[in-house]
């Protein structure tokens, strides 16, 4: 018999090649047709059936979704981290800061309304704060509540009226019984010529005070603050009774004193006392006339308006950029935080992938071997 | 058989579909010949074909034109396929065909065909798996040489060379049996 020749061989082997069975064939050209539906059970697990459908998952379809879903949850995380910063006031207001330094028993809230709330007139924007107040068991028993007041008000007029204005500022102040503590009046062009007042104004006359000052010039802003400080007045006002009783006890007792050793000891005792008794009744002095006296900033201004820090008055381009600042500045720390999670779960979730994807090709070649 | 489907799939689906089917009309068969030559089981080889188009489909458009060719990608998964069977199966790889099938002689062969045909059977089941497969991509499937190398993995070059080793030993093999 002849060897094998190169053509014989070829036409040998494709002699051998397996063909389908007709019906299997046609068959499988009506699932071709239909688009290879999913047979029904198929002989398989619902477990393989799972594993058959994350095979088929196509990640690039998944990329839109999943990228419209991370940019909408960084957004969401964005806007709940922006309002909750905004949220939070860090700047105590200077009645907080004087109400913290009165003492220690500061543990009630009470917010009374400013009288000259409804006088004030004019287009000024009014905010007031009512900052931690003094409480306590003696506090919240006072009759009279002790309230302090201030306010900041800020006037715009042109350079050529300051030192008129200035004027009418301290008739007004005269006219209200009030003190100007100090003053400061500056001409030139518009932008540098203004003034400054540090203004006491019996805190009974305060709204009509401002009123007064308010009509001077166009208001450009205006601010009132109260702090309720009854609790460290009438706890004041209990310790130096207190004090005021010890020295007289500590002075019938040294009336009675029969030893030059027991004169010096009550004596020292008695100094003391009554140095305690002399800061206290400053303490309640001053606590007082801060009820009594109300103090005002005012400021006579000339030229526009300065570009505001904070608050919404004068939320122009330069706080949009601000804040669109901010924004951006949280979702990139939003992202950065999130990339930090994800991060090493995708990580891990690829070297998870390769290992399997090694596994089971290693797998498929040794089912050849 | 250069055909298009990804180019196609990602701006016409239509398009891609119509080109599927005629991967599908021009490789069926092919397909067949070569899972029932790894399975080496006439039922379940019809199980891996069907299951392997249909993997074929639901990929259709993830395939992409610059790894390769359309035939090449779709023995991939009928590989794939067919290796998951024998796996499942906890079988070796038989390549040698079906004796009911390969040495079913046709009645109008003569004697000197027929026993040349068994020797070349014979031959064949001789082979390694791994080279009896390479014969089944060209011979029983019509793979090109590239078209084989991106099939089972390796460089052109190294498809021909094994291919070249595996067709010598075959014939050396028949050639001893005659």
């Amino acid at each position: 018999m002849e060897p094998f020749r190169d053509t014989d061989l070829s036409a040998e082997l494709r002699a051998l090649r397996p063909t389908p069975r007709p019906a299997f064939a046609a068959e499988l050209d009506e699932r071709a047709a239909a688009g290879f539906p999913r047979r029904a059970g198929g002989g398989a697990s619902p477990l393989s059936r799972v594993a058959q459908r994350i095979r088929a998952f196509e990640p690039r379809r998944a990329l839109v979704p999943a990228g419209a879903t991370a940019l909408a949850a960084i957004a969401a995380v964005t806007v709940v981290v922006a309002v909750g910063e905004d949220g939070v006031d860090p700047t105590p207001s200077p009645q907080a800061d004087s109400a913290a330094r009165e003492g220690s028993f500061l543990s009630e809230t009470t917010a009374v309304p400013p009288e000259s709330a409804a006088s004030s007139g004019g287009a000024a924007s009014t905010e007031m704060k009512a900052g931690p107040s003094s409480g306590g068991p003696y506090a919240s028993q006072a009759p009279n509540r002790e309230v302090e007041r201030s306010a900041e008000i800020a006037l715009v007029t042109e350079p050529a009226e300051v030192a008129k204005d200035a004027g009418r500022v301290f008739e007004a102040v005269h006219a209200h019984r009030g003190i100007v503590l100090s003053s400061s009046v500056s001409d030139g062009a518009e932008g540098e010529a203004g003034a400054r007042f540090e203004l006491l104004i019996p805190s009974p006359r305060l709204g009509d005070a401002l009123a007064a000052l308010s009509a001077i010039a166009e208001v450009r802003s205006r601010h009132e603050a109260t702090a309720d400080i009854t609790a460290p007045t009438v706890r004041s006002g209990e310790l130096l009774r207190d004090s005021r009783a010890t020295i007289d006890g500590l002075l019938t007792q040294l009336s009675r004193a029969d030893t030059d050793t027991e004169r010096s000891a009550t004596e020292a005792k008695l100094r003391a006392e009554r140095r305690r008794s002399t800061f206290l009744r400053s303490r309640l002095s001053n606590l007082q006339r801060r009820a009594n006296f109300s103090r005002v900033s005012l400021r006579i201004e000339t030229g526009a308006a300065p570009v505001a820090d904070s608050g919404d008055e004068g939320w122009g381009i330069g706080a949009a950029l601000d804040d669109a600042g901010n924004i951006l500045g949280i979702a990139a720390a939003v992202t950065v935080v999130a990339l930090a999670i994800i991060a090493p779960i995708a990580l891990l979730a690829g070297l998870a992938w390769l290992a399997n994807h090694v596994r089971l090709r290693r797998a498929r070649e040794r089912a050849l071997s | 058989m250069n055909q298009t489907l990804v180019a196609t799939a990602e701006t016409a689906p239509r398009e891609a579909d119509l080109a599927f089917d005629r991967l599908y009309r021009s490789s069926r068969d092919d397909v067949y010949a070569y899972v029932a030559s790894l399975v080496r089981d006439p039922a379940a080889a019809e199980e891996v074909t069907a299951t392997a188009f249909e993997r074929a489909y639901r990929k259709r458009s993830r395939f992409d034109p610059r790894r390769g060719e359309p035939r090449a990608w779709l023995f991939g998964i009928a590989r794939n396929a067919a290796l998951d069977e024998l796996r499942r199966r906890g079988r070796q790889a038989e390549l040698a065909a079906e004796p009911a099938d390969l040495l079913a002689a046709p009645a109008q062969e003569s004697a000197e065909a027929s026993e040349r045909r068994l020797a070349l059977a014979a031959a064949l089941a001789g082979l390694e798996p791994r080279e009896r497969e390479l014969i089944a991509l060209k011979f029983f499937a019509g793979l090109a040489n590239a078209e084989i190398a991106a099939v089972v993995g390796v460089s052109e070059s190294n498809a021909g060379t094994k291919l070249h080793r595996a067709v010598t030993k075959l014939r050396e093999a028949c050639d001893g049996a005659l």
